[in-house]
């Protein structure tokens, strides 16, 4: 009983601060074994379009972002399955959990492998003039 | 009182009048005879144009020849000009037979007639409130919400609630009819919602209806403000007035704080080396005034809420920001608590005796540590004098003045300085900050919520604007992108989270851009816009600079999110928390939607690098009072 009690209690105290904290800014470099293909598919219908975008790049970001957790398959794999013990009624995370049993390690696998695909797209600040521009007002007195 | 025949009379009428009435109503719109229309043919022909003289009539510009009336002074000729007599500018609704005879009035009586307030033609009680709800937010006074006897009202109760929530003042009207439909008729007609609205009455006499409007107007707009609701018999409406005469219009006293305390306050202020005020939700825009005079005068580096909700400090003033140093010996907060003195007008809970049906509403009951009264979040660690704000603060700048020295001046007009150069530097590092987070998905389709906001701020930011709708689902980018330096910059959020609410509100704070030459955005969510959005004709119709850009996430997002998480709760799958949150399978059509009513419209746009265009084009029509929408289809957040 003690084990699974530390066990619980070393995902909560290990995996939040993981998923809490500033990811790599480069994108991960680890094996892809599943199907991006099907994956697209799976990313939409599993929703997780809904908290990461269509692309990773807005909301809870992927790109730019890399979270170990998505380092390789094994740990994307394994932090899907781990949310199961995140207090279900006062959730620290809005992350869902994802039981084997409603998305196998395959389909888990093949979205891994959509998120790998997505790229680092957005522009560099300096080449954003609307950006550049709203700094540089802010600068200025108020124009009314 | 006089009272009528009874109602078989009428309904007599009505049902000889209905035999006839699909056969010469098809005539009307078609231009099709009776007889042809009764056949079914020719419907497809074209509604006629309307006369010269019947848009002179429209306009009030032609009166009808004089006849003789049945009634020479009909009492709702009085209530219409107690309501002109108070101010009122529109008065919103959608026809009820228990309030005709006023309705006649408004359209009529008067010169010009239909002036003072205007019928402004809503489409949905629920969407009449609102636009009340949205109106006053960016004027800081009401307008009126014309509502039918108990359907009408009904229809009306979750847009009240939210105005009551949201402390906002609203005055409403209902007809009441004892002889015609009794299924519209009600003993006790403000029963139904008197959990929710600050005050109502139900006269009992033509005399009685016009200081009832008086008395709802003032508590309306007195601390705290709310909606309130008058009862109008059709009798009073309708009756012979005869010599009585419309009483005089005396607004409300709003208690303010003593003079002792002002010398109080003022002393602490001018003593402070590093004074600080702080601001919330004032009533009026001359509240705003007042804060910031008060602020210039002590040389207080100052917070504002004005990237939260109207009537608030201008975020861009020198003295708006942390100034020179946080290290802050008297802080006075204005609607909020504040750690040396917090003036704080009176809240909801004030009017839990109201709450009959003992509903609760629990964060207007008072908990203790909690927002309650919704004074404010944040540390309470002063005492908060119990008075209004606004009103306090006319005796606080006067004791200021007073007591200012020549020496203090001086100190003043140095820290003054300091404090806009230390605010000048924060804004910059600030807004440097939220660009480099602004850029994410900067070119993604569907599109980014930042880059609706990014790029529509340089085609309005030397415009004068009203961000109406509330921004939370869509990302609030407009707290770090825009200035808000208007009372009415940007109004916020529904009141009581009902949806329902970004389009009325916007129509209603069209209403009151319109006259001032303001245009008003609207990123509007989709959920949200699918609850009632007729009030898009009504933007329509009434020639309102309001340009609508859909935040089209084809989904209520927050709560997919939330379904999302409970089926992983219960290892059920996510795969199917899209049914019951999402809006797919057929995807809306939103251009086509305000096509329908009439709306100038474009899109569906996904590639952001069309944006800038598009909103061009709609910002020109909106200046010619062509309300305009353009679908965006968005990431989710």
């Amino acid at each position: 009983m003690k084990t699974i009690l530390g066990i619980a209690v070393f995902l909560l105290t290990s995996m939040l601060p993981i998923y809490a904290q500033r990811g790599n800014t480069q994108a991960p470099t680890s094996p892809v074994t599943g199907s991006a293909a099907n994956g697209k598919a799976l990313y939409y219908s599993y929703s997780c379009y809904a908290c990461h975008g269509y692309n990773g790049e807005t909301g809870r970001a992927f790109v730019g972002n890399w979270s170990a957790n998505l380092a390789n398959e094994e740990n994307f794999i394994r932090f899907l399955r781990g949310r199961a013990n995140v207090a279900p009624l006062t959730p620290s995370t809005s992350m869902p959990n994802f039981a084997e049993n409603t998305l196998s390690d395959k389909q888990a696998k093949d979205i891994y492998a959509y998120i790998r695909t997505f790229k680092n797209a957005q522009p560099d600040l300096k080449n954003i003039l609307l950006l550049n521009q709203i700094v540089e007002d802010a600068s200025k007195p108020s124009t009314r | 009182m006089a009272k009528k025949n009874g109602s078989l009379n009428r309904r007599g009428f009505l049902k000889g009048a209905a035999a006839g009435a699909a056969a010469s109503a098809a005539s009307l719109v078609t231009n099709t005879s009776p007889a042809e229309a009764q056949r079914g043919g020719n419907a497809a022909a074209p509604v006629p144009a309307p006369t010269q003289e019947q848009i002179a009539r429209d306009a009030g510009v032609v009166r009808p020849p004089a006849t003789v009336r049945a009634v020479q002074r009909p009492g709702s000729d009085l209530m219409v000009q107690v309501l002109k007599d108070m101010g009122l500018e529109y008065v919103a609704g959608n026809p009820g037979s228990s309030f005709e005879g006023l309705q006649e009035s408004f359209i009529n009586y008067g010169n010009p007639p239909n002036r003072m307030p205007e019928f402004i033609t809503a489409l949905h009680e629920e969407s009449a409130v609102t636009m009340a709800h949205g109106y006053a937010k960016a004027e800081g006074k009401p307008m009126i919400a014309l509502l039918h006897g108990t359907i009408g009202v009904q229809h009306a109760a979750m847009s009240i609630y939210q105005a009551y929530y949201d402390r906002t003042p609203v005055l409403m009207i209902t007809g009441r009819d004892e002889g015609f439909i009794q299924a519209h008729t009600a003993h006790d007609m403000s029963a139904m919602v008197r959990s929710f609205t600050k005050w109502d009455a139900q006269p009992r006499t033509l005399e009685e209806s016009l200081t009832a409007l008086q008395h709802a107007y003032n508590e309306a707009i007195t601390p705290p403000m709310g909606p309130t609701l008058v009862v109008l018999d059709t009798e009073f409406q309708k009756e012979e007035a005869r010599e009585l005469k419309v009483p005089a219009y005396r607004p409300p006293q709003i208690a303010g704080i003593d003079a002792g305390k002002a010398k109080e306050i003022a002393e602490a202020l001018l003593d402070a080396q590093n004074p600080r005020t702080e601001v919330r939700r004032l009533r009026t825009p001359q509240g705003v005034k007042l804060s910031v005079e008060l602020a210039e005068l002590v040389g207080a580096s100052t917070g504002t809420g004005a990237t939260t909700g109207p009537m608030s400090f201008p975020q861009r003033h020198p003295l708006c920001g942390p100034g020179a140093s946080t290290a802050y010996d008297y802080t006075l907060g204005l609607e909020i608590p504040a750690a040396q003195a917090s003036i704080i007008g009176p809240g909801l809970a004030t009017l839990l005796a109201r709450d009959t049906a003992n509903v609760g509403f629990g964060g207007i009951v008072p908990v203790a540590g909690g927002r309650g009264a919704r004074g404010g979040a944040g540390a309470t660690n002063a005492a908060a004098i119990q008075a209004d704000a606004e009103a306090s603060l006319p005796l606080l700048i006067e004791e200021v003045k007073r007591q200012l020295t020549a020496d203090k001046r001086r100190v003043i007009e140095e820290r003054k300085a300091k404090h806009a150069e230390a605010n000048r530097k924060a804004r910059i590092e600030a807004i440097t900050q939220a660009v480099e987070t602004k850029r994410n998905g900067w070119d993604s389709s569907p599109v980014a919520t930042a880059r609706i906001y990014a790029e529509l701020w340089p085609l309005i930011k030397n415009e004068d604007w009203c961000l109406a709708s509330p921004s939370g689902f869509s990302g609030g980018h407009h707290v770090q992108l825009w200035d808000h330096n208007k009372p009415y910059s940007y109004l916020g959020g529904q009141g009581a989270g009902g949806m329902g609410y970004g389009a009325p509100a916007s129509v209603g704070a069209a209403l009151a851009a319109k006259s001032r030459n303001r245009i008003v955005i609207n990123i509007q969510t989709d959920g949200d816009l699918n609850y009632a959005p007729g009030v898009l004709w009504t933007a329509v119709h009434h020639k309102l600079p309001m340009l609508t850009i859909m935040h089209n996430n084809r989904a209520w997002h927050q709560e997919l999110m939330f379904v999302e998480y409970m089926c992983g709760v219960r290892g059920r799958g996510t795969d199917r928390g899209h049914i019951g949150t999402s809006l797919r399978d057929p995807f809306i059509d939103y251009a086509k939607m305000a096509a329908g009513y009439g709306m100038a419209s474009e899109g569906p746009i996904s590639d952001p690098s069309k944006l800038a265009a598009a909103f061009k084009r709609g910002l020109d029509s909106v200046k010619r009072g062509e309300p305009y929408l353009i679908d965006v289809i968005t990431q989710p957040r």
